[in-house]
């Protein structure tokens, strides 16, 4: 592991979370890379394609057009219709909307959760030991089989998905700030400063916070794409949002009933997932490449 | 496998023999003399007797084994069955649809009947006998070489369970099935369409889908609201959206071979946007709705979506609730809806008195939309005990009833569609029941 | 060793009760009681009171839940409420598919990550390495549902060449060649990004081995490349690959899920979906402690390989 191991060093390529923000002088490491940029870039179009769905798209989500039932691709619609007369490619860009709202609010609350579990388990025995059991009887469900039960007992919908991202997401966090907090904190400089009489908190805010965020910056990426996995395939088990809203999940699943008419009406949703989780993975792979450095 | 006393054609609600060979019902319409076929067999080898007919029809009136027309057989009191080859039923009342039940009622074998609920043994008196079921995958049949009518002309039947549509598609594409039940309607049209396959329709066992409302609700109690909705349904865009031209629409639950069918009062809420726009605004008001439906096939899903459209061109908000199938039915058995539902149902095809006895949504005593009302209750009790149940004293009954129905309109019907399926065109002389029942009896195969 | 494992063992004997409790209360949290569904539209509530009875639902859920955890112990599950027959049964049919399915696909992960580390130490040419890395991005990014589509439109649509799902008509053994044209698009959706995770490692393992000094001295010999990384960085690269092989099965069967309902594959995860909207209890509640099981063996070998492998671990504190 490579956590932390150069401290001093830290404030030269400290990632930032957001991609606009981006200060105009000096591009963060990881874009430099080509695969953090191509990731980037990616990421920059399907949100940009997202936000302005309202302006781009040209009929409204929901909106049945009279006499177009699962019209094939044409000039009108790009996308063709689906079996309620519905423009794919308006759906598509709407689409969007729902998973980025979903990766962008369950996977940051999730990660805050879990580190900040991490972190107080890192501090108290007791809470350590009931912690790791929660994390591990969560962990014995794979993400799918998680998603299945949560669903049955409280329905489907948006908030569904977000709570399981959330509870899929904290055991990882939680387990991932404990060890690298642990790793950091065997580091002969934080045991000097503890022997000189620094507190508690100055030294998790001085130097164990910054020195472990790396790990978890990097499995940020990873889980932003996770979530758009989770999304996409219980949406695709008829798990996710409810009609009429559309999601990528439940368009490659609306376009897969129908790929004997015409194998178009799942192409769109198969691309804007494979950007999005693809370019996640890169801008995640490029921050621990150039740290690693 | 099973037979029954009777058959009901499809196209019809009058009875034909079959274990019966003819019947006389009492003058005073209290009871019913059936004579019974002298050479039939069970699939164990003992004769079929009288006393089989009685065990048949107590078993289906025990509300243990819970099933359709249960309140039906419930209504036949006593048996006579002192001679062996005829049958005297009694009567509790005079019944309208007893020829429905005679003609759904399996007649089953008292000494094995235990074994049945264990899924071990099936002896009926049909023509296939039962072999072997794995379930989730394969069930298998077996010539009854000793039956009563016709010898049957295939050797055996195979019934395999196809988890999905699109293997279910491409097994009958590559000819390892003849035919299959529950493939989507475009998926029938495709496969005619390769000329390997025909087309078979289960017309005459119809059924109906419509949207339901919980007439509780504050919302919908204003009957207004309801023909509002009945105004705003695109039944015609329905039938050819969602079943590809497969149905016709209908504000009655009847088919048109009906003897209640009536098609002035099929016309009186076509669809008409003004009219149910003019209604909403009278009434004021109206909060968002919910929309429940079942997940359980797409063609619930694909229906919600349209009459949230319709209903929003009339001004009505709705929102969209999908429930799992056995959710859903909960919901349906015990009234719990909160708004509107979308389901279907059957029975319309058997006499129109069935409905209002037997189908769940219509049931006059309790129903899935908590409409009570003392004039429905009685015209769906005098239309049952009619005694005969195609007298024109009982056709007029089913006109109160019907009137019933579309004045209160609790249940807002939107078209009736039938079960298609594909069949190789290798397979002759293929039949079914009004129970949507495969009939082998004649078929045949090229070779 | 054996101080570790008794660390090890009742830790996750302990995950598996808490799990079992979970998975019982999760169920009957779920809306739609079984036993409605059971007696159909009509019922009545003397029917209702007697299947309830039947089913043990009348029971008070501490008993229920004791009931049926007892049945798990002695391995009998009970039987399945709504889809019929014996839970035993219906677990064994779907664990077969499943197991053919996922074996394959460990079988195509092994060939495909072999290859490509294989391939890319013996070319040793950077345009492959980066086409290699490329494809192995892919593969760990597009999601299960995404490959699974993308393969039915292709193989299956456009070029119908493959069954867009299910299993071969007459069993996996009459006509192997049948059989394989059923299985290549689950197996290999599955397969992907675990062969890429194993790619990955055993591509690294391998570089890791030709730096090493005895490689030197043989090509200093005059051994050629290909004979030096065949039959001796590659067998010293091995055990460690196997353990990230291991590893790999938990992941493959976890995926399983989503691939069998893509491709109508009718292995354990079909059957849970099934089960579940069905509301049948039993089937779903066994399902579920079987996944947790699977799981929580896996990581109890995995970990014992690893105590093996490195002392430090089994003397070290338990994590």
């Amino acid at each position: 592991m490579s956590t932390g191991i150069d401290a001093s060093s830290s404030a030269a390529g400290r990632p930032t979370g957001g991609l606009a923000a981006d200060p105009p002088r000096r591009w963060p490491a990881f874009l430099r890379a080509p695969g953090g940029a191509a990731g980037a870039t990616m990421i920059l179009i399907v949100v940009l394609l997202g936000v302005f769905a309202p302006l781009l798209a040209p009929y409204g989500p929901a909106e049945q057009i009279p006499n177009a039932n699962l019209l094939p691709p044409s000039s009108a619609h790009w996308l063709g219709t689906d079996e309620v007369n519905r423009d794919i490619f308006s759906r598509l860009l709407f689409g969007i909307r729902v998973d980025l709202m979903v990766v962008f609010i369950a996977v940051p609350f999730g990660a805050l959760i879990g580190t900040v579990i991490g972190l107080v388990s890192t501090m108290y025995a007791f809470a350590d030991v009931i912690a790791q059991r929660v994390f591990d009887v969560i962990l014995a469900f794979p993400v799918l089989i998680l998603a299945i039960g949560v669903t049955a007992a409280a329905g489907p919908g948006v908030t569904t998905i977000i709570a399981v991202i959330v509870l899929a997401e904290i055991p990882v966090f939680g387990r991932l700030a404990r060890t690298s907090l642990l790793t950091v904190r065997a580091m002969p400089y934080v045991e000097s400063s503890q022997v000189i009489g620094a507190g508690n908190t100055w030294l998790l805010r001085k130097h164990l916070l910054p020195n472990s965020l790396e790990p978890l910056v990097v499995q940020f990426g990873v889980s932003m794409s996770i979530a758009v996995f989770i999304e996409g395939a219980m949406s695709f088990l008829g798990l996710g949002v409810r009609p009429p809203q559309p999601s990528l999940g439940s368009l490659t699943r609306d376009g897969i009933r129908n790929v004997w008419e015409s194998p178009a009406f799942v192409v769109g949703p198969l691309i804007i997932v494979t950007l999005l989780v693809l370019g996640f993975l890169l801008v995640s792979q490029a921050i621990s490449a150039t740290r690693r450095v | 496998m099973y037979d029954s006393l009777v058959d009901v054609p499809i196209d019809s609600v009058e009875p034909t023999p079959s274990l019966a060979t003819d019947w006389k019902l009492g003058d005073d319409g209290l009871s019913l003399t059936l004579n019974l076929r002298d050479d039939v067999k069970f699939h164990s080898g003992r004769d079929f007797t009288s006393e089989d007919v009685a065990f048949s029809i107590k078993t289906w009136a025990d509300p243990k084994w819970t099933v359709q027309f249960q309140r039906t057989a419930a209504a036949i009191t006593d048996f006579d069955t002192t001679d062996p080859h005829t049958v005297v039923l009694k009567f509790d009342h005079k019944l309208s649809n007893v020829f429905d039940l005679l003609d759904v009622l399996p007649i089953i074998d008292s000494e094995t009947f235990d074994g049945l609920g264990e899924g071990k043994a099936y002896v009926g008196t049909g023509p296939f006998t039962f072999e072997s079921w794995t379930p989730q995958s394969e069930l298998t049949f077996a010539k009854n070489a000793d039956y009563w009518g016709n010898e049957p002309k295939l050797d055996g039947i195979e019934v395999h369970i196809v988890p999905d549509a699109q293997s279910l598609t491409s097994q009958l594409r590559t000819g390892q099935l003849d035919l299959a039940i529950g493939v989507s309607n475009r998926d029938v049209d495709t496969l005619v369409k390769t000329g390997d396959f025909t087309d078979t329709a289960y017309e005459g066992s119809e059924r109906q889908y419509y949207v339901g409302t919980n007439v509780t609700n504050p919302a919908l109690k204003d009957v207004r609201v309801r023909q509002a909705i009945a105004y705003a349904l695109d039944r015609e865009r329905i039938v050819a959206d969602v079943f590809q031209g497969n149905g016709y629409p209908i504000v009655a639950p009847w088919p048109k071979y009906s003897p209640a069918y009536d098609e002035d009062i099929n016309q009186k809420y076509s669809r008409d946007v003004d009219k149910g726009k003019a209604l909403v605004e009278e009434v004021g008001n109206i909060p968002t709705l919910s929309l429940e439906y079942s997940t359980g096939s797409p063609t619930y899903e694909a229906i919600a979506q349209i009459v949230q459209a319709n209903l929003a061109d009339i001004g009505i908000k709705v929102d969209l609730v999908p429930n799992e199938h056995p959710t859903h039915i909960d919901r349906l058995i015990n009234g719990k809806y909160t708004a509107l539902w979308i389901l279907d149902h059957a029975y319309a095809q058997w006499t129109p008195s069935t409905l209002a006895v037997t189908a769940y949504p219509f049931n006059a005593d309790k129903n899935s939309s908590n409409f009570v009302d003392a004039k429905y209750k009685k015209d769906a009790n005098a239309a049952w005990e009619v005694a005969d149940g195609t007298s024109p004293e009982a056709v007029e009954a089913y006109r109160k009833v019907t009137e019933d129905l579309v004045e209160n309109l609790f249940l807002i019907e939107s078209n009736v569609t039938w079960i298609r399926i594909p069949v190789s065109t290798g397979v002759h002389d293929l039949a079914w029941t009004k129970r949507s029942e495969l009939v082998l009896t004649d078929t045949w195969l090229d070779d | 060793m054996t101080s570790y494992l008794l660390r090890r063992v009742p830790s996750a004997i302990l995950v598996l009760l808490f799990a079992s409790m979970a998975i019982f209360a999760v169920i009957r949290l779920v809306p739609g009681d079984p036993a409605t569904i059971l007696a159909g539209q009509d019922a009545s509530p003397e029917a209702l009171a007697s299947i309830r009875a039947d089913l043990g639902l009348d029971q008070p859920v501490l008993t229920q839940y004791l009931t049926w955890l007892a049945g798990m112990i002695r391995l009998d599950p009970g039987k399945s409420y709504m889809i019929g027959g014996d839970i035993g049964g219906l677990v064994r049919a779907g664990l077969l598919n499943t197991v053919v399915l996922t074996a394959t696909a460990l079988l195509f992960a092994v060939v495909l990550a072999g290859l490509a580390a294989i391939g890319s130490v013996l070319a040793n040419r950077r345009w492959l390495d980066s086409v290699l890395a490329g494809a192995n991005t892919l593969a760990v990014a597009l999601p299960t549902f995404v490959t699974g589509v993308l393969f039915v439109v292709v193989f299956a649509v456009i070029l119908p060449i493959l069954p867009a799902g299910g299993t071969p008509p007459d069993g996996f053994f009459s006509r192997p060649g049948i059989a394989f044209q059923y299985l290549v698009l689950p197996a290999l959706c599955l397969a992907l990004p675990s062969a890429a995770a194993l790619a990955r490692f055993l591509t690294a393992s391998l570089q890791t081995e030709l730096g090493k000094p005895y490689v030197t001295t043989a090509q200093a010999l005059g051994i050629r490349r290909r004979r030096i990384v065949l039959t001796q960085a590659l067998p010293n690269a091995l055990p460690a690959t196997v353990t990230v092989l291991g590893l790999q099965v938990g992941a493959l069967l976890g995926g399983a899920v989503l691939v069998e309902a893509i491709f109508a594959w009718p292995g354990l995860g079909l059957l849970i979906e099934r089960a579940i909207s069905d509301r049948d209890y039993p089937l779903v509640q066994a399902l579920l402690l079987l996944s947790v099981l699977v799981f929580v063996v896996t990581q109890l070998l995995t970990d014992i390989v690893n105590a093996v492998l490195d002392p430090r671990i089994r003397l070290g504190g338990a994590s």
